[in-house]
């Protein structure tokens, strides 16, 4: 296992982040951040000390652009499964 | 047997005229990856793999023309994807 | 009678001009002259006969209208061209103006005319009662190409300049016909001065000057000052021949009209040498801007035909025809259907001199077009005789037939009889099939072709006629299928078909390994990826280590699991066998995992970057790995590691970043980093070091206070643990050990007062938090270790440095519950005890 080879795969990029702080872009407008425990080849997903953001956008009176509110919630440990992963990103980087 | 002329010998060379071979091709440069979603990522790729799915660096998401996040790394499941195109460098 | 003597049999009765290329033509010409050269074409033969429909009942006045033939020199100058004429040339050039006017000057190109073309409709002239049309009829008759259009216009734009006298014209009416020979010399005269002509509008007209025209209006021999007077002529030449072009042969136009560029062939043009020469006439000295004019308003012309020009029927001829007209001369343009403009491909060239007047080059690549169309149309003519003899349906039998027939191609070659070979030919049996009678069943789906096939041949011929034959195809056809379904087994189970570099691979997925959308090529090193080198790069760089590391270590625990049994004296060869590669590979794994985890890499002050050990232990997942690494490698690579900690013990982040003050405590994911240091990394340490003689410890020790920032490492919970298990490690050898060489321990004491001097000014913060932090017990227990080994004046001084963190948590304690209270002041008392004092004697 030469570890040359090891960044030549994206999923390598998430292994890398194995009991990493993982920021999860899911499908409709739901963010996930937590340690990544375990993940396979579907992007399924374990986190612990998750915490899922829900953004809704707020229709509001005419005029005004749409709100978005966000909606949080605290996870101990979640499986995510992977068809509605779209992003996973190490949350280190992640600068709003 | 071959009719487009193309000999198999070549092959396992990258043939930048097909997707992999332009995927292959990329690697390291600049590029935008847009999602189905319509947002875009810009960054560095890293690589892909059979499914599309996309590893970027230093990746910057974009929304309506406005970067709005930043990603050191960023890994894009393949699923999402509309289009990889190499930004000119 | 025919109107010229023509034979009335229509031409497509006697099929192509055999003669064409070549001067073939010319013996239309030659039949009229005379009809010397009778083996060629003959005009009289060719000839569609419509001139017999003709009303030729007034044409007996046709000479006082248009002057006799030979009434050239005499026609009179007295035509009105200041009159109605000039009146619609007035008007034209209105238009024209208007048009330039709110045109830009366009860069007519030769082929624009001729998309202007349509607009006419060729049928003018036919208004015109006097109009005599067959002129140029049968031009197919002599294999004319439409290209001639473009050969007349040119021709007479030779002539325009080069021959202004009209010697030959003038004589040609006179004569019936030159003969092919006189024309040919009269155009070899010519060509010498095939000067190109400068493209100006005027010239073009001349040409026609010197026609037999016996029109008495139009003299132009004479009248060179009107040059654009006789250009109506070649417009009409020109403009029926067009027709043809724009239905099948747009193309062949383009190489003659790039060779007048100026000079759009073009019918339309016929108007404007009108207006020009009207012009000249009423004022000569503005003929330069006019000349411009008619190319710019080409395109807007109305389609409408000058009056002039219908009013001469005679203009549409070329030099012999209009011989004829005078022989027979009639009002033509009541002729019905003269739809021949538009329908007629190849009637374009009506006179030979047309042809001839182009350039050898021209007229032999005209005439090989020529040729080749004809040859063409005969091709198509061939091929298309058949046609519609199968449907669609039929085809496609036929294809899966053959399709069949490959499949089965390896059929016995020892059947050589008739009868087999008429069995095993689908054509043949396909062929009797569809004579003999509709398919039996005509309802069997085409896919079942083959079915449909042995079922005929079965049932029809099969048993009667070719018995052996239909048994033999269904068994073949049984071993096909069986063929086929065998090789679909045998193929290969592989998980994925693989078109290289298609877009994926035909797999077949699992639930392990989803289907995979492109088949990509890893390039064989990632120096791509290694270029951009960073922070980000670093940091990942370290991750890849760390995996590495776990991928080692995994497999060096799985490989563990497979240790064979303990070899003894009398075990087997094969065990020791097996003993001792498993031992190899360990080994292997060992010193594998001992590059893995970077502590090799040389160590390198002036880098910005730590070093690749340090960064794993940055690391949650890699200060976890320690442990495990510590139960793999040997003593002497445990030292490697405590010393390596050591010596960069102020750049592990649990270090320089975990610096709290009562002001700043620490962040919460800190003090958990911190905390996994102190339960993932300090245990293998502290177990190591307190296993450790004292000569590592003063090593250690001597280290710390060498390469690090004492203040900082002074002051972090990870860097006081440290001090303290090197401390009391060295108090512990000390009392378990005092025999040990008091080098070592004069040695120890240095470094011992050393680090009391460094710690004594931080003594005041070295509390994280204030008096309520319940996390002071490390420090308490490395004051304690301090005061252990201190002097009885370090000790005081140790005393009165943190004097008023114990009088604090003493008071602290005696608010708080007996139980919380217990347990701060049994962590004070640690250090007091450590001094020999204790808390009750504060009290």
């Amino acid at each position: 296992m030469d570890e040359k080879d090891e960044a030549h795969e994206p999923l390598d990029l998430v292994r890398l982040c194995i009991d990493e702080f993982v920021v999860v872009k899911l499908r409709g407008d739901r963010e996930l951040k937590g340690r990544l425990h375990a993940y396979d080849s579907h992007c399924n997903l374990i986190l612990g000390e998750v915490e899922e953001s829900i953004y809704v956008a707020e229709e509001e009176d005419e005029g005004e652009a749409p709100r978005v509110r966000t909606v949080k919630k605290q996870s101990e440990m979640l499986f995510v499964r992977g068809d509605s992963v779209v992003l996973i990103a190490p949350s280190e980087g992640v600068k709003q | 047997m071959s009719t487009n002329g193309e000999s198999p010998k070549e092959e396992p060379k990258a043939d930048p005229r097909d997707p992999s071979g332009f995927l292959s091709e990329i690697i390291g440069n600049a590029v935008t990856v847009k999602l189905n979603s319509g947002i875009v990522y810009k960054g560095a790729l890293q690589s892909v793999d059979g499914y599309m799915n996309i590893a970027l660096e230093n990746c910057r998401e974009v929304a309506d023309g406005r970067v709005i996040r930043n990603y050191g790394d960023a890994f894009v499941r393949g699923n999402n994807v509309t289009y990889i195109s190499a930004d000119s460098i | 009678m025919s109107f010229f003597g023509f034979d009335t049999n229509l031409p497509r009765d006697r099929g192509h001009s055999t003669n064409a290329p070549g001067f073939g033509h010319h013996d239309a010409f030659a039949g009229l002259g005379g009809g010397e050269d009778g083996d060629a074409i003959d005009f009289e033969e060719t000839y569609d006969g419509l001139g017999d429909q003709l009303d030729e009942t007034d044409d007996a006045f046709n000479d006082d209208t248009f002057g006799g033939p030979t009434t050239q020199q005499g026609v009179g100058k007295d035509f009105d061209f200041a009159g109605e004429t000039s009146k619609i040339a007035g008007t034209i050039h209105e238009e024209q103006m208007l048009f330039q006017a709110r045109q830009p000057p366009s860069q007519q190109k030769p082929s624009i005319p001729y998309a202007s073309k349509p607009t006419r409709s060729g049928y003018e002239n036919y208004n015109n009662p006097d109009y005599i049309p067959q002129l140029e009829a049968r031009a197919d008759i002599w294999g004319l190409k439409p290209k001639q259009s473009a050969a007349a216009a040119k021709q007479p734009e030779f002539e325009a300049e080069l021959q202004p006298l009209p010697q030959q014209s003038a004589g040609a009416p006179a004569k019936k016909m030159m003969s092919l020979e006189e024309v040919e010399a009269m155009m070899r005269g010519q060509p010498v001065q095939e000067a190109p002509t400068p493209m100006i509008p005027q010239a073009l007209p001349q040409s026609f000057g010197q026609q037999p025209v016996p029109y008495p209006q139009q003299v132009p021999h004479g009248q060179p000052q009107y040059p654009g007077m006789p250009g109506q002529f070649a417009p009409h030449i020109l403009q029926r021949p067009q027709q043809p072009h724009l239905q099948g042969h747009p193309s062949r136009q383009q190489p003659i009209h790039a060779e007048l560029p100026a000079q759009p062939v073009q019918a339309q043009q016929a108007q404007h040498p009108t207006i020009l020469q009207r012009q000249r006439q009423q004022q000569p000295a503005a003929s330069q801007p006019q000349r411009q004019i008619p190319q710019q308003a080409q395109n807007q012309r109305p389609p409408s035909q000058p009056r002039q020009i219908l009013q001469n029927p005679n203009r549409l001829s070329g030099h012999g025809q209009p011989m004829m007209q005078q022989a027979h001369p009639g009002p033509r343009g009541s002729f019905p259907g003269h739809a021949r403009g538009p329908s007629f491909p190849g009637m374009v060239i009506t006179h030979p001199e047309q042809l001839m007047a182009l350039s050898k080059e021209e007229r032999e690549a005209y005439l090989e077009e020529d040729a080749k169309r004809a040859k063409r149309n005969h091709k198509i003519f061939e091929l298309s005789k058949d046609n519609g003899l199968m449907t669609p349906q039929d085809k496609n039998f036929i294809t899966r037939i053959q399709l069949q027939q490959l499949m089965s191609a390896t059929g016995n070659l020892d059947e050589k009889s008739l009868e087999a070979q008429i069995a095993e030919d689908f054509y043949y049996q396909v062929f009797s099939s569809i004579r003999g009678a509709p398919r039996q069943n005509p309802h069997q789906p085409a896919n079942q072709f083959a079915q449909t096939y042995l079922f005929q041949t079965n049932s029809r011929f099969g048993p009667r006629r070719h018995g052996r034959g239909g048994d033999n195809h269904m068994q073949r056809m049984e071993q096909q299928v069986q063929r086929a379904v065998e090789a679909a087994k045998a193929k290969p189970k592989g998980k994925q078909l693989v078109i290289e570099g298609s877009l994926g691979k035909i797999s077949f997925s699992n639930s392990k390994t989803p289907r995979p959308l492109l088949n990509l090529k890893r390039p064989e090193t990632g120096d791509k990826i290694k270029q951009n080198k960073s922070l980000v790069a670093d940091r990942k760089d370290t991750l890849r280590n760390i995996e590495a590391v776990y991928m080692t270590l995994m497999h060096l625990e799985d490989h563990d699991r497979t240790r064979p049994p303990t070899i003894t004296e009398g075990s087997q060869p094969e065990a020791i066998q097996a003993h001792m590669e498993w031992r190899t590979k360990t080994e292997a794994l060992r010193k594998k995992l001992w590059q893995d985890i970077k502590i090799m890499e040389p160590i390198n002050p002036q880098s910005t970057t730590p070093h690749p050990f340090i960064s794993i232990l940055s690391f949650a997942k890699g200060k976890k790995a320690i442990q495990r690494i510590f139960a793999h490698i040997d003593e002497q690579e445990r030292i490697t590691v405590v010393t390596m900690i050591v010596v960069h013990l102020d750049q592990l982040p649990v270090v320089s970043h975990a610096v709290a003050t009562q002001d700043e405590p620490l962040s919460a994911s800190m003090r958990e980093e911190v905390e996994l240091f102190l339960a993932t990394v300090i245990p293998p340490l502290f177990a190591h070091i307190s296993e450790s003689p004292l000569n590592i410890i003063i090593g250690l020790l001597g280290l710390v206070l060498d390469r690090t920032n004492m203040h900082v490492v002074a002051r972090s919970k990870v860097g006081m643990s440290l001090l303290t298990i090197l401390i009391s490690r060295a108090e512990l050898l000390k009392q378990s050990a005092p025999k040990i060489d008091s080098a070592d321990w004069e040695h120890w004491t240095e470094l011992y007062n050393r680090l009391f001097d460094v710690v004594e000014p931080v003594l005041p913060v070295i509390f994280p938090g204030n008096v309520n932090d319940t996390d002071d017990m490390y420090v308490w227990q490395f004051l304690a270790s301090m005061g252990v080994g201190a002097s009885p004046e370090q000790q005081q001084r140790l005393v009165l440095g943190v004097k008023d963190r114990v009088m604090e948590t003493v008071t602290v304690s005696k608010a708080l519950p007996a139980e919380m209270a217990g347990a701060r002041l049994a962590n004070v008392n640690l250090f007091m005890r450590a001094i020999g004092l204790d808390v009750e004697l504060l009290g």
